[in-house]
């Protein structure tokens, strides 16, 4: 977990330090966060956690307390740094009026030397809806407009945040598959995500931020690891209580179908109990916890 | 520690940073153009208007000499007003409010760009209501200055949209979007009528007239088509730079403080 290392000449984007409190409320308490040339760093973590806050800052939307930013080696509020840069916000209301052929033409206008219209058309996948108003665009169809807003320029940099909200299975296998490309290509990409599913599949290296910290960070394997937890399904008599009274037993709940489900560190320990109090038990599961569980857990002991 | 420079990649050239320009320009226009509820009031208000109550209402061949000059005046810087009053006014409160502006400032849209492409929007609109009012003036208007002093009156009264931007952008900056649009329609239908655009005024109306940017507007207007006017040029394009200037500083310390 190298961070501060020999790689800080090479970072496209930076955060050190940096410090920002909206009134009584601190967004960000002293974050260290770098994004390297052609890597997918996913930041995740629960609302509040300063997702929004550290990528506000990388653009220059927002001024640190405290700390430094730097966006290609220089102020996130040099037009010349920022021409290397596609960002897909989270809460943004385009003009209505505009088809989404003539929102692309608009945005490629600002970059030195963008894609064409056709090239961008193509690759965000939005043919279907290139000549519609953008206000007749259905909330996921917005979403991929706004995909190809932020590609349309050849960004060496991406910002993607939360891109996949409201969007159907199909169109975030494509938006997927064209995030992976750009990657493949070179372009640096930083994707928050509610969706867990979502960094598995795409990033190189996870950040977890909670409270305004950066609680862990590691490939998504690393990130499984740190936290050994294992999840065990099974159908049983034991009432959920009792089950949750066992010292092994980090988190136990009881699902629709009267399935128990068990997060533990020690899971022969709990099979073991499980057994022995009740020779009836069936449906018996055991796996590694998913990201999501891992997730769930550091983000609920930030200190660390 | 500070990095050192990454390279850039491509430079924006010259040439296509004036395209940005443009480009920012002609979606703006285009977008309003399709936008009814903006462009309709916009541009067929001051037309509607000048036609039923300066030309229809106003006593056909028994009208004094000069009324229909007065006329065509007024209703020309009522509709240069517009555009930059209602685009500025409306469209900055409610793009502040949807997040447009804070994502365009996160994208690399060339500064000022957004107010300039609006400026523009503002006399393409103005010269579209503009070409309305010769015409009207021109073919039943019996409006008795010559053609080319009519074109010149248009051609100052296009300095209006300047004041009516700043006005609107100073409204559009510290207005709730919730309100802005009905701040706007005050302003420009109390403008016009306070300053005595279509009627003479009386008492303490007439005493504070020069308040308004309109009665400066009107002035300039009467100046260069000839007619009878208060005051010297120097002094309304004065007053008209000097509350434009005022505005647009307000403006920008509110736009620059948050999105």
């Amino acid at each position: 977990m190298a961070k501060d290392g020999g790689q800080t000449s090479e970072a496209l984007a930076r955060l050190s330090g940096v410090k920002k409190r909206y009134g009584a409320t601190v967004a960000l308490d002293g974050l260290d966060l770098e994004v390297r040339p052609g890597e997918l760093l996913s930041v995740l973590g629960p609302n509040g956690a300063g997702k929004t806050t550290a990528i506000a800052l990388m653009l220059g939307l927002q001024v640190p307390d405290a700390g430094e930013v730097s966006l290609f080696g220089r102020s996130p509020h040099d037009l010349a740094a920022r021409r290397n840069v596609g960002v897909m916000m989270q809460e943004v209301a385009l003009p209505d009026a505009l088809t989404v052929r003539d929102l692309i033409g608009q945005t490629c206008a600002y970059y030195p030397a963008p894609l064409t219209l056709a090239e961008t058309i193509a690759l965000a996948g939005v043919e279907k809806i290139a000549t519609r108003p953008y206000s007749k665009l259905s909330g996921g169809q917005k979403r991929q407009a706004q995909f190809a807003l932020a590609i349309c320029g050849r960004p060496r940099l991406l910002f993607l945040d939360e891109p996949t909200t409201g969007l159907d299975i199909n169109a975030r296998e494509t938006m997927w598959a064209c995030v992976r490309n750009l990657v493949g290509a070179g372009t640096a990409v930083v994707l928050t995500t509610h969706y867990i599913e979502e960094a598995e599949a795409l990033a190189d290296r996870v950040v977890v931020m909670a409270k305004g910290h950066e609680v862990a960070q590691g490939t998504v394997r690393d990130m499984r690891a740190l936290v050994s937890r294992k999840r065990i399904d099974c159908a049983t008599s034991l009432t959920l209580a009792k089950v949750q009274a066992w010292t092994e037993v980090s988190a136990a709940t009881l699902g629709d179908n009267g399935q128990l489900a068990i997060t533990t560190a020690d899971a022969e320990a709990v099979v073991r109990k499980l057994l022995a109090a009740d020779p009836d038990l069936k449906d018996l599961e055991v796996r590694r916890a998913g990201l999501s569980e891992a997730f769930a857990e550091l983000t609920q002991e930030p200190a660390q | 520690m500070t990095a050192a420079p990454i390279d850039l990649g491509p430079k924006m050239t010259f040439g296509r940073l004036i395209g940005a320009y443009l480009s920012d320009a002609k979606y703006e226009s285009i977008r309003l153009f399709r936008t009814p509820a903006f462009a309709t009031p916009i541009l067929a208000m001051p037309i509607i208007f000048y036609t039923i109550f300066g030309i229809a209402l106003n006593g056909g061949p028994n009208r004094p000499p000069g009324f229909a000059d007065m006329m065509f005046v007024g209703w020309t810087v009522y509709g240069v007003m517009g555009p930059g009053l209602f685009g500025f006014g409306i469209l900055v409160a409610v793009e502040r409010n949807m997040g447009l502006l804070t994502y365009k400032r996160a994208i690399p849209m060339p500064a000022g760009s957004y107010l300039a492409a609006k400026l523009m929007m503002a006399y393409v609109f103005a010269i579209v209501v503009m070409v309305m009012l010769v015409t009207a003036g021109l073919t039943i208007g019996h409006v008795t200055l010559p053609p080319l002093k009519l074109l010149t009156v248009a051609a100052v009264m296009s300095l209006g949209v300047i004041p009516a931007c700043a006005i609107g952008l100073f409204i559009g900056a510290w207005a709730p979007a919730s309100s802005a649009s009905a701040i706007a329609n005050i302003v420009y239908l109390g403008m016009a009528f306070l300053s005595g655009l279509f009627f003479p005024l009386n008492g303490f109306l007439h005493d504070i007239r020069v308040i308004w940017p309109t009665y400066h507007l009107k002035q300039l207007a009467l100046a260069s088509a000839g007619a009878p006017s208060e005051g010297t040029v120097l002094c309304h394009v004065g007053v008209l730079a000097a509350i434009s200037g005022v505005l647009i500083l307000l403006a920008a310390r509110k736009l620059a403080r948050r999105g």
